[in-house]
């Protein structure tokens, strides 16, 4: 969202939920991820108020820094914002220490207990935990089992564990993997992150269908005649290719994130607004979810990869010219597939959705298309009638679009489609909260409803499974299709819409 | 959620010896010190309606000292009674002093300090102490003690056990007994004031228990205006983190007025605004003011003059940031079924005259008021724009609650740069 002049009676306004005095522990506090995103997410809930004044943040990693040490790094890291707070900065600060921990050796961990019940006394954080594990994925299961080992998540109303993506590279390793974590916690302390989640656009689809009465009877079957998910990034694989060659689009960005998408957009009404109730139906729609051809995977799933593109001035690499990335890699940046959900509200309506990278527009956004007139009376001034749509744009503009059609001015009856349109920005006219502050804030509070539950993530990798396997035992089934660099993708996928007589919505 | 007793029957101690008593306790069994590293909590109970209303058998059972629905049904019968004004909030000192002249010896059980809301409870306070003054003046002190350990579902050593302290008698006696608190409030953990009363009774008191460490909780709809605002400038200006949960009442209002600038296009309005009026519940104006100050800080006001007008109300002018004078009215409106809290606010209007475009109006009204009075004077060539403020049912226990959740060792800027002015605005 583009900023806007600030509502001065909005300024220091939140009725947010109160934070309890607490300790947050990061594993992995000298990794990117810690001074890129959390700090900086705490220390705007610090600046809004919403962090209690008994609050600690502890980094934990192998490195032997001093809580000192650790402060000056994060302070840099923050350097403009902490330029702008200086006196906020040194409260802040005032609550942040280290420990040298490495979670594969008992002893640190015992000495990280000992080291948060001084902080208890120190603080007065009431021995309020939540473990942040942004540790390498392999890491997770063996994590969790040191803290349950030390006794840390033993309070079950106190203690909790976030937990990074990719939760699991496929089913049966997600499976696992959860029932390690399960067996160290309940599973009402274990938060599982999808930063898609914090989005206040995709918490907004929840409210938009069920706060409304008139969306509601027509979010199904007999009204709608597919839907599009779409994410769509500008950027190549920047930094992260030592990460991205392992995992590929689908698991980087299908199995979680648009997924999720996918779930909200597709789940039955809760029967209250409550975590469990919402997660419960998230999970019961994905496991209706199936690939539009099971059998055959290959014919309702895309796999590209972006090759050299961009202009004379500005040329862009191939993904396989990146560097780390191996010349004659076959992971795909580029994935776009047909599902279909086998229940009452949806049998029989495709739900289409890509994503990949260094495509023509960065985007996310959810496009429920609806049925055409059973007759048409009018012509239509471009020459076919155009079905309404309803676009969720979750990012950039955020906000909503209607299209339907309208009387075309003059003489004569021709229809011709508009846009009735809602933006955060026009309305609010605030930059929403980057998606770890809402997630983070939630976490403390012990609220998982924006967190994926063991079923959710199982669901989630089972639905793509026949892919997978596919992947990895017949690679040739689904081969990767290469395309330019900021284009919308392969022909191929276009050729898939089309063989459904559909186009993908180009924004 | 229901409130709780203490499990333990509290124990009768000397004053003198709490304080060792309770030492021994938490550390008679080294390594195994099970207190919750929490917050200790100070209250000072007076509950003279309710006192008073079991003393004439008007109420049965036993003194809790928590706000219930049993208590204020008594107390607006006797506003009645009394031949009070209707608009009398039920639970005052107006009502107490009137309960005072009617003739009755019940006797009762006095549970204040042990019957523990469950809103505070389940925070697991790691000390309560309850100063509960009792009608008698010459009653003498009784002290006692309870220590407990709230059973977890895992059954495990959860550092979750706290105790709690009463101190019940006379007030004079009371005052004379302070000297064992400060043992009992040693600054390893937050410790909190919450002054459950009106600020004008016990100012030495008050005085000697909010001290500038301690957060302190008071209400400014309780007690006189000038010594509500008074007190809340003069402990913000020397620094003490100050809670008002008259303040926290307008939560509703502040955040309903904010939305209704939220869309950008409105945003200019707010440079132009000529009048403010405000209408509360009676005759205490304090909430008005409050509210007055925060828009007036907002809005970057300053204030040019503020007088009392003989109708009860307070007129002042602001100037604008461009010079431009804003008209402000804080009105007492009579309510037939006041809230518990005196002086709440029922409507604000607010009239706003930008450059070449029409002028507009926002009115916000209670749930339970109506914007009739406000929607009159000839607005009808304005863009109006209208609200109703939700108003949450909470009881002034789960208030103190959220307070006590998400502590702050400062007071909240809104409230800091609008008490003051506030303040001002009265004088």
């Amino acid at each position: 969202m583009t900023a806007t002049l600030t509502n001065p009676l909005r300024v220091g306004l939140r009725q947010e939920r109160v934070i309890a005095p607490q300790c947050l522990v990061i594993f992995g506090a000298s990794g990117d991820l810690t001074h890129r995103k959390l700090v900086p997410a705490l220390f705007e809930l610090f600046l809004q108020r919403r962090l209690p004044s008994e609050f600690a943040l502890l980094g934990c990693a192998r490195r032997p820094w001093s809580d000192e040490e650790f402060r000056s790094k994060m302070a840099e890291a923050l350097a403009e914002k902490v330029t702008a707070n200086p006196q906020a900065w040194e409260q802040f600060a005032a609550g942040l220490f280290y420990e040298p921990v490495d979670l594969q050796k008992p002893e640190d961990v015992v000495q990280l207990g000992v080291r948060l019940e001084a902080i208890d006394r120190q603080r007065a954080t009431r021995s309020n935990r939540t473990f942040y594990l942004s540790v390498s994925p392999k890491f997770y299961g063996s994590g969790c089992r040191a803290l349950a080992d030390a006794g840390l998540l033993r309070d079950a109303e106190r203690s909790r564990v976030v937990i990074e993506k990719p939760f699991g590279r496929d089913y049966s390793s997600a499976q696992a993997l959860n029932k390690v974590v399960q067996s160290c916690g309940k599973e009402n302390q274990i938060f599982r992150i999808d930063h898609y989640l914090g989005k206040e656009t995709v918490q907004n689809i929840m409210v938009l269908r069920f706060a409304n009465t008139i969306f509601e009877p027509i979010w199904n079957r007999n009204y709608i005649s597919s839907v599009q998910i779409t994410a769509a990034e500008t950027v190549g694989v920047e930094e992260r290719a030592g990460y991205y060659e392992g995992s590929g689009a689908l698991r980087d960005m299908v199995q979680n994130h648009l997924t999720q998408m996918l779930a909200i957009t597709a789940m039955e009404t809760p029967g209250r607004f409550d975590p469990e109730a919402i997660r419960s139906e998230k999970a019961k729609v994905l496991q209706a979810a199936r690939l539009a051809d099971e059998e055959e995977p290959w014919n309702c799933c895309i796999r590209g990869q972006y090759g050299p593109g961009g202009s004379q001035s500005a040329p862009l690499k191939g993904y396989r010219q990146e560097p780390g990335v191996d010349p004659n890699s076959t992971t795909e940046t580029y994935v776009a597939m047909k599902l279909f959900i086998d229940n009452w509200r949806w049998q029989g309506v495709p739900f289409y959705v890509r994503t990949g990278k260094r495509l023509a527009k960065r985007l996310s956004e959810v496009v429920l298309t609806f049925r055409e007139a059973p007759v048409h009376l009018f012509d239509a001034a471009g020459g076919s009638p155009t079905a309404n749509q309803l676009i969720l744009r979750i990012q950039p503009d955020e906000g909503a679009e209607f299209r339907f059609d309208v009387k075309s001015p003059g003489s004569g009856m021709r229809s011709r489609p508009v846009e009735m349109e809602f933006s955060y920005d026009e309305s609010f006219g605030e930059p929403s909260d980057e998606g770890y502050v809402r997630l983070l804030a939630d976490a403390m509070l012990g609220d998982p409803t924006l967190f994926t539950r063991s079923d959710e993530v199982e669901a989630a990798w089972r639905l793509y499974t026949p892919l997978m396997e596919l992947m990895e035992d017949s690679p040739w089934r689904l081969p990767i299709h290469p395309y330019e660099s900021r284009t919308w993708g392969p022909a191929a996928a276009d050729a898939m819409l089309g063989h459904d007589g559909l186009l993908w919505r180009r924004p | 959620m229901s409130p709780q007793l203490t499990l333990q029957t509290p124990l009768e101690l000397p004053p003198s010896e709490v304080s060792s008593y309770l030492d021994r306790l938490w550390t008679q069994e080294p390594g195994n010190n099970l207190g919750a590293h929490t917050f200790r909590l100070l209250v000072w109970q007076p509950a003279w309606v309710e006192q008073h209303l079991i003393r004439t058998g008007r109420l049965h059972g036993a003194i809790l000292g928590a706000q219930r629905d049993e208590v204020i049904d008594q107390a607006r019968n006797v506003v009645i009674e009394s031949d009070l004004p209707l608009s009398t909030p039920p639970l005052t000192n107006i009502v107490a002093e009137a309960l005072s002249h009617l003739s009755g010896d019940h006797s009762h059980e006095d549970l204040r300090g042990q019957h523990v809301d469950a809103a505070i409870s389940a925070l697991r306070p790691r000390r309560l102490i309850t100063l509960a003054p009792s009608l008698e003046k010459a009653q003498p002190l009784d002290t006692m003690v309870a220590a407990y350990c709230p059973l977890t579902e895992e059954g495990d050593d959860t550092a979750a056990c706290g105790d709690v302290v009463v101190m019940r008698g006379g007030l004079s006696v009371l005052s004379q007994a302070l000297g064992i608190l400060q043992p009992l409030l040693p600054d390893d953990m937050p410790s909190w004031v919450w002054w459950n009363g009106s600020v004008d009774e016990a100012p030495e008191l008050l005085q000697q228990l909010a001290l500038p460490n301690r957060r302190l909780i008071l209400d400014s709809a309780l007690g006189n205006p000038r010594h509500c605002l008074d007190l809340l400038k003069d402990r913000i200006e020397a620094g003490q983190s100050v809670n008002d949960l008259n303040w926290l009442r307008l939560r509703s209002w502040r955040e309903t007025l904010a939305m209704v600038f939220d869309p950008p296009q409105r945003r200019n309005a707010l440079s132009h605004v000529v009048q403010l009026d405000l209408d509360v519940e009676g005759d205490h104006l304090v909430q008005g003011l409050l509210l007055s100050a925060w828009i007036a800080d907002r809005l970057g006001w300053q204030l040019f003059s503020s007088q009392n007008e003989s109708d009860g109300s307070l007129t002042a002018t602001f100037n604008r940031s461009d010079g431009t004078p804003v008209k402000l009215r804080v009105a007492p409106v009579p309510m037939g079924q006041p809230s518990i809290h005196p002086g709440q606010l029922v409507g604000l209007r607010m009239i706003c005259r930008p450059d070449a475009l029409p002028a507009a109006c926002v009115i916000l009204c209670g749930e339970s008021g109506g914007c009739m009075r406000l929607e009159a004077g000839g607005m009808a060539s304005m863009e109006l724009i209208e609200e109703v403020v939700p108003m949450p049912p909470t009881t002034v226990e789960e208030d103190v609650a959220r307070l006590l959740e998400g502590g702050h060792d400062t007071t909240n800027p809104l409230l800091a740069a609008a008490a003051p002015l506030a303040a001002k605005l009265l004088h």
